[in-house]
C-alpha cells in the first residue's frame, strides 16, 4: 500500500488524462451492463408493481389468454365454496393524445370486495354502485390523469369505440396511491358491460379476479377452481403475470451482455496497452525500486494493484454511467413494449439491484487484473542494472509474436473443430470465444504485416513524415498492438451488428413481400399490433360487398400461453392464405401443410417458435383453450416474422370452436384488378368509419409500420454500434497519447535536427491514420467471422430465425472515412502536445 | 584583431518559473568568432547547458538578444527557429539521441529528409558523412548494435549533415569510456580543422576543455572567466 501511495499515486496524478482514457473502456463496458440490466429490471419491477396495485386483494386470477372466455365461467367460479369474492375484469389499452391509458372494466357491485377506490370529493353516484352501473358512460380516472388533462367531475371525454363515437363522463377521481398509482396513474375505470360494448368483446371477460375464503390455501383454491372451469384456463396468483415482458426484455439483456463483454474486452486491451507502455516508461523507477530492495513479487503486486485500482475506478464510474443510461433506456424499453404489446409501462424509479452491482464490480476487476497480468510480469522481470543505464534503448519484444502465433493457431484449429460440433451450445460458444482469442493473438503479427504494406503508401503521400509514421508502427508494435486489437474488436462488433441489421431487414422485406401482400388492411387501431378492440365477424360480409374488393381474409391474432410461454396464435382462413400469401416451407411439404392446417388437422408454426420452444415437425402441440386443450400436430414450419416469440397459424374454424370467439383483429383485403386503392379505402371509411372505430391502412402504411417497429428493435443495436465506435476512438486517442509520451524524446530529436512543427504533426497524424487503417483491415476481416457467430447466436438464442448471412459492405465502406477521420481527430491533441512542449525537456526525457 | 562574430549574446538572462523562480543565466554577454572552437565549463547547475540550449534555439531567453550567423533568434517564430537549427546548427548530445528504430544511414539522412532533399542526394551525403566518421561499414546497423563511441560518431555525422556553420556539443564524451572519449574528441578537432566549423563544447572534462583554444567558465549563471590559449 505504501508503494501505491508513494510510487503509483504521483504517477497517476501526473498522467491523469491517460488514466481517464484508460478506464474509459471499463466505464463503457460496465455502464452498458449496469444500464441495460437496471433498465430491464426497473421496467419489470414497475410492471409487477402495477400488477400488484391492480390486483388489490386478488389472490388468484383466471384467464384464457387474450381471447378471454364466456361470461358463464363467472357463475361457475362464484359457485365454488372456497371463493369469497370473484369479479370479472376487462383490461384494454387505449391511445390518447397524451399517451396510452389502461382501461379497467370492472363490475362495481362485486369489485369493491377486491379493490378499494379511494375517491376524493366523493360523488354520490359512485357511492352507490348501482347508480354507476345505471350510467354506462361513467368513468373513474386518477388524479394524475385528470390533472394532466385538466379534467374535473362531470368533464366529458369523447372516445371512438367499436360501438361508434361515445362521450364518457368523469364521475369519480381517485386519490393518488394504491390502484391509482398503477401505470403511472394512466388508468381509468369503467363498468365492465360498457367495456364489452366499446371494445367489441361480445359477452366475454378477459379474466376473473378471485379472493379465497379465510383458511383456504392457494393450492386448494387452484385445485377447486380447476375442477370448476376445466383445463383450458390459467389459474395463477397475480404475481405470475408478465412472462411475455420478461421474454422480450431477455432478448435485450442477451444483446447488451454481448456488447458489454465486447466493450470490456476492448477495455482490457486499452488497459494492457497503457500498462505495457507504463512499464517501459517506468523502467528507471522500477530499477531504482529493485536497487533499493524491492522484490520481483513486490513489483508485480504494485503493477497489479495499479491495474486493479484502475478497474475499480472504471467500475464505479461505469455504475454511475449505467444508472444514467438506465434512465434513458427505461423510457425506450417501455416505449418498445408499448408498441409491441400495447401496454404502456415506464419505470417510476431506477434501482440498481445488488447482484448487478456485484457482477459489475467482478467484471471490472477481473478484466483489469487480466489486462495487467502481462505488464506486471514484464515489470517484475526488469533488470535493475540495465534499467538504470541512462540512454539505453529498450529491447523490442521479438520472439513474443512467435509464441502468440502458435497459441493463435491452436485457438483457430479448436474453433474450427467447435464449428463442426456446433449443435452443442457450450461447444458453439466455446468455439466463438476461441475464434476471438485467435484473432486477438494474431493481431500483433497481422498489424505488423499490414504496417509493412502501408509503408510505401504513407511514404508515397509524404516521404518523410509517412516514412517516420510507418517506421513507428513497424518498430513499435507493442505500442500499437493493443490499440489495433481494441480497434479490431470494436469494428468487428460494428460489422456484426450492422450485418445483423442488414440481414434482418433483408429477411423482413422478403417476408413482407410474400406475407403482407394485401392491398388494404382494416384494423381497430392505427397500430396494427394493438389488440384491445376487435371487430365482429359480421363486418366481413359488408366489406366483401364494397365495390372493388376481390377478397377479404379474416385474421384473429391473440396471445396465448403455451407451456407457460406467450405465443401468438393467428387464426385465419388458411386456404385463402395459401392461395394468396403462401410462405415457403422450412420443414414439411408446402402444399400438404396448408391443406392439413386448412382442414383443422394441424398447425403451421413459425421457424422462431420451433427454434425457441423446441417444437419439431410432426410433433403435437398442446394449447389450453376454454373448450379444452387443443392438440394438433405441427404440419409444417415457415419463416414468419409476425411475432418475436413465435407464432402458430391455425384454421379460423378450429379457433372459433375452441375459444368460442369469432371476433376479428384485422381484415386483409385484396382488390380486384384495376381497382383504385385510394377509392376503395375511402368507400370503406364512408361505409363504416363514422359508425365504429375503424382504420384502413394501405399496404405501404403497414410496411412502413413494420419497418418502424424493426427500426425500434434495432435502436439498441445502433446504440451498441455507437458505443463500439466510441471505444474504438478512445482506443486510438489513448494509443496516440501514450505513443507521444513514449516518443517524446524521439520527437524532440526530430525537432532539434530541423523538423518543422507541421512535419511533426503530420508524422503523428499519419501514424494515427495508420493505426486506423490497420484496425480497419483487421476489424472488417474479423467482422466477417463475428457476423457469422452473431447471426448464429440470433438464430439459436435470440429470435430463432435464420436470417441469412449478408455482409454489410455499405457500412464497411462508410466505416473507412469514419474511422480514418476519427483517427485524425484523435491525433490532433496528441499532435499538438508533440510540438508544443519544451524542446529541452523533451530531449532530457527518459 | 578583427574577427567576424558568428554567435553574439547581449545581456542574456534565463529564468525558470516553478515553485521557486530559478535564475539559470544572468546578463551574459558573449561573442564567438567564426571558426573558433570553444569549451564551456562550470560546476553542475551553473547554467552551461542552458547557455548551449539558448544558442541552439532549443529554448528562448527570458531577456537579452542572441544572434547566430546573422539571425536574431528573439525575432524568430518557432518555424524560424527551426530553420536556424536546420540550416545553421548541428547538435551533438551526451546521450546521442539517435532514433533507435532507424539504421545509421537513416539517422544521418533524417535532417536531410526534413529539408526535402532528393533521395539520391541524401543517400550520397549520408554515406559520405558516415565514411567521414569511419562508419562506412556500419550503414545498416541499428544504434543498439553499436558501441557508445560509434553511436556518438553517428550523432556527429548527423550533426554535420548540412555542414552547418555552428556545431554545439553537450558533454559529447560524458557518456563514453576514456578511449572512446579521446577518439570522439580527436574526431571533433579533426572536423573543426578540416571543415572550419565553429564549435562549442559544454564539458566537465578538463582534457576536453583544454583541447579548445578558448574556454569560458560559467558560475552561478554568469561568465566567471574567459580564457584564450
Amino acid at each position: 500500500m505504501i508503494l501505491l501511495r508513494l510510487i503509483s499515486w504521483p504517477y497517476a496524478r501526473k498522467h491523469l488524462l491517460r488514466i481517464l482514457l484508460t478506464i474509459a473502456g471499463i466505464v463503457l463496458g460496465v455502464g452498458v451492463f449496469v444500464g441495460m440490466h437496471t433498465a430491464n429490471q426497473s421496467v419489470l419491477a414497475a410492471f409487477r408493481s402495477t400488477i400488484d396495485r391492480i390486483a388489490g386483494q386478488t389472490q388468484l386470477q383466471i384467464s384464457a389468454g387474450e381471447p378471454g372466455f364466456d361470461e358463464d365461467v363467472l357463475d361457475r367460479v362464484q359457485n365454488v365454496p372456497e371463493v369469497r369474492a370473484a369479479a370479472p375484469v376487462i383490461e384494454a389499452t387505449v391511445s390518447t393524445d397524451k399517451g396510452n391509458v389502461l382501461i379497467l372494466g370492472v363490475d362495481m357491485l362485486g369489485d369493491r370486495n377486491l379493490r378499494s377506490y379511494d375517491l376524493e370529493g366523493a360523488d354520490e353516484s359512485i357511492d352507490d354502485p348501482l347508480v354507476f352501473l345505471a350510467q354506462p358512460d361513467s368513468l373513474i380516472v386518477t388524479k394524475t390523469f385528470a390533472a394532466a388533462r385538466d379534467l374535473r367531475i362531470n368533464s366529458r371525454i369523447p372516445m371512438r369505440t367499436m360501438d361508434g363515437d361515445r362521450v364518457f363522463v368523469v364521475r369519480g377521481i381517485m386519490k393518488p396511491g394504491g390502484l391509482a398509482s398503477a401505470f403511472g396513474g394512466n388508468i381509468a375505470i369503467m363498468d365492465i358491460y360498457a367495456a364489452q360494448k366499446i371494445f367489441g368483446r361480445g359477452r366475454k371477460f378477459d379474466r376473473i379476479d378471485v379472493a379465497l375464503r379465510d383458511g383456504v390455501t392457494l393450492d386448494e383454491g387452484i385445485a377447486e377452481l380447476r375442477a370448476a372451469v376445466g383445463p383450458g384456463f390459467q389459474i395463477e396468483p397475480p404475481s405470475s403475470r408478465g412472462p411475455e415482458f420478461e421474454a422480450t426484455s431477455r432478448i435485450y439483456e442477451l444483446g447488451s451482455n454481448i456488447t458489454s463483454v465486447f466493450a470490456l474486452f476492448i477495455g482490457m486491451f486499452i488497459i494492457y496497452n497503457t500498462f505495457a507502455i507504463a512499464v517501459t516508461q517506468r523502467r528507471a523507477e522500477i530499477g531504482i525500486l529493485r536497487a533499493l530492495g524491492a522484490t520481483r513479487g513486490q513489483i508485480r503486486t504494485l503493477f497489479l494493484s495499479e491495474s486493479a485500482m484502475t478497474g475499480i475506478a472504471g467500475t464505479l464510474a461505469g455504475i454511475g454511467f449505467g444508472v444514467l443510461m438506465a434512465r434513458v433506456m427505461t423510457g425506450y424499453i417501455g416505449g418498445l413494449l408499448e408498441e409491441v404489446y400495447g401496454v404502456a409501462q415506464s419505470a417510476a424509479a431506477i434501482e440498481v439491484a445488488p447482484w448487478i452491482v456485484g457482477a459489475a464490480i467482478a467484471m471490472g476487476l477481473i478484466t483489469s487484473l487480466i489486462a495487467g497480468l502481462i505488464p506486471a510480469r514484464a515489470a517484475a522481470m526488469v533488470d535493475p542494472v540495465k534499467a538504470l543505464q541512462k540512454g539505453s534503448y529498450l529491447s523490442p519484444g521479438e520472439g513474443e509474436n512467435r509464441s502468440r502465433r502458435k497459441w493463435a493457431m491452436a485457438c483457430a484449429v479448436l474453433s474450427i473443430l467447435a464449428l463442426m460440433l456446433n449443435r452443442y451450445t457450450p461447444v458453439f460458444y466455446g468455439g466463438y470465444l476461441l475464434a476471438v482469442m485467435a484473432a486477438v493473438l494474431l493481431a500483433p503479427s497481422l498489424s505488423l504485416q499490414v504496417s509493412r504494406w502501408l509503408r510505401p503508401v504513407l511514404k508515397g503521400i509524404r516521404p518523410v513524415e509517412g516514412g517516420l509514421a510507418a517506421d513507428s508502427l513497424i518498430q513499435g508494435p507493442r505500442r500499437t498492438s493493443g490499440t489495433v486489437a481494441a480497434l479490431m474488436l470494436s469494428l468487428a462488433l460494428v460489422i456484426s451488428l450492422g450485418g445483423l441489421a442488414r440481414s434482418s431487414y433483408r429477411s423482413i422485406s422478403e417476408w413482407m413481400r410474400i406475407a403482407l401482400n394485401p392491398d388494404l388492411f382494416v384494423t381497430t387501431a392505427e397500430s396494427a399490433t394493438a389488440r384491445s378492440f376487435v371487430f365482429p365477424a359480421s363486418l366481413a360480409a359488408g366489406l366483401r360487398g364494397i365495390e372493388g374488393v376481390a377478397e377479404v381474409q379474416l385474421v384473429r391474432s391473440v396471445r396465448v400461453l403455451v407451456k407457460n410461454v406467450p405465443v401468438m396464435l393467428v387464426a385465419t382462413d388458411i386456404e385463402s392464405l395459401a392461395r394468396r400469401a403462401r410462405l415457403p416451407a422450412i420443414e414439411g411439404d408446402g402444399d400438404q401443410m396448408y391443406r392439413r392446417a386448412a382442414a383443422g388437422e394441424g398447425v403451421i408454426v413459425s421457424e422462431n417458435y420451433a427454434r425457441l420452444h423446441g417444437a419439431r415437425y410432426g410433433e403435437t402441440i398442446e394449447i389450453p383453450a376454454p373448450e379444452g386443450t387443443l392438440r394438433l400436430p405441427v404440419a409444417g414450419i415457415v419463416r414468419d416474422f409476425s411475432d418475436q416469440q413465435g407464432s402458430i397459424l391455425l384454421s379460423r374454424d378450429v379457433f372459433i370452436r375452441y375459444w368460442h370467439d369469432d371476433a376479428v383483429n384485422i381484415f386483409r383485403i385484396y382488390l380486384k384488378p384495376g381497382a383504385s386503392e385510394a377509392a376503395v379505402r375511402q368507400r370503406i371509411l364512408d361505409a363504416y368509419g363514422t359508425r365504429r372505430r375503424l382504420f384502413v391502412l394501405t399496404n405501404g402504411d403497414l410496411r412502413n409500420y413494420v419497418m418502424r417497429i424493426t427500426d425500434q428493435w434495432f435502436g439498441l443495436t445502433y446504440i451498441q454500434i455507437a458505443v463500439a465506435v466510441l471505444v474504438a476512438v478512445l482506443g486510438i486517442v489513448n494509443a496516440l497519447t501514450v505513443s507521444i509520451i513514449d516518443r517524446r524524446r524521439e520527437l524532440g530529436v526530430l525537432r532539434a535536427v530541423g523538423g518543422m512543427r507541421r512535419q511533426i504533426r503530420h508524422t503523428v497524424w499519419m501514424e494515427a491514420i495508420g493505426i486506423g487503417a490497420i484496425g480497419l483491415v483487421l476489424g472488417l476481416a474479423l467482422g466477417a467471422a463475428q457476423l457469422y457467430y452473431t447471426i448464429e447466436i440470433a438464430r439459436r438464442d435470440l429470435i430463432g430465425i435464420d436470417i441469412g448471412y449478408a455482409y454489410p459492405f455499405t457500412m464497411a465502406l462508410a466505416l473507412v472515412p469514419v474511422i480514418l477521420s476519427a483517427a485524425y481527430l484523435a491525433a490532433l491533441a496528441p499532435g499538438e502536445s508533440a510540438v508544443r512542449g519544451s524542446l529541452v525537456e523533451a530531449l532530457e526525457y527518459e | 584583431m578583427k574577427f567576424k562574430a558568428v554567435i553574439q549574446l547581449r545581456g542574456v538572462c534565463k529564468q525558470f518559473d516553478g515553485k521557486r523562480r530559478v535564475t539559470a543565466l544572468e546578463g551574459v554577454d558573449l561573442t564567438i568568432a567564426r571558426g573558433e572552437m570553444v569549451s564551456i565549463v562550470g560546476p553542475s547547475g551553473s547554467g552551461k547547458s542552458t547557455l548551449l540550449n539558448l544558442i541552439g534555439g532549443l529554448d528562448r531567453p527570458s531577456a537579452g538578444e542572441i544572434e547566430v550567423d546573422g539571425a536574431a533568434l528573439a525575432e524568430l517564430d518557432d518555424d524560424g527557429l527551426t530553420r536556424v537549427r536546420r540550416d545553421k546548427i548541428g547538435f551533438i548530445f551526451q546521450f546521442f539521441h539517435l532514433l533507435p528504430t532507424l539504421s545509421c544511414l537513416e539517422n544521418v539522412s533524417l535532417p536531410l529528409h526534413l529539408r526535402g532533399w532528393p533521395r539520391k542526394k541524401i543517400e550520397q551525403r549520408a554515406r559520405e558523412l558516415l565514411d567521414l566518421v569511419k562508419l562506412g561499414a556500419r550503414l545498416d546497423h541499428l544504434p543498439d548494435e553499436l558501441s557508445g563511441g560509434e553511436r556518438q560518431r553517428v550523432a556527429i555525422a548527423r550533426a554535420l549533415s548540412v555542414f552547418p556553420p555552428v556545431l554545439l556539443a553537450d558533454e559529447p564524451t560524458g557518456n563514453l569510456d576514456t578511449s572512446s572519449g579521446i577518439e570522439i574528441l580527436r574526431l571533433i578537432r579533426d572536423l573543426h580543422e578540416r571543415l572550419g566549423s565553429t564549435i562549442l563544447i559544454v564539458t566537465h572534462d578538463a582534457a576536453v576543455a583544454e583541447s579548445c583554444a578558448r574556454t569560458i567558465h560559467i558560475r552561478d549563471g554568469r561568465i566567471a572567466k574567459d580564457v584564450r590559449r
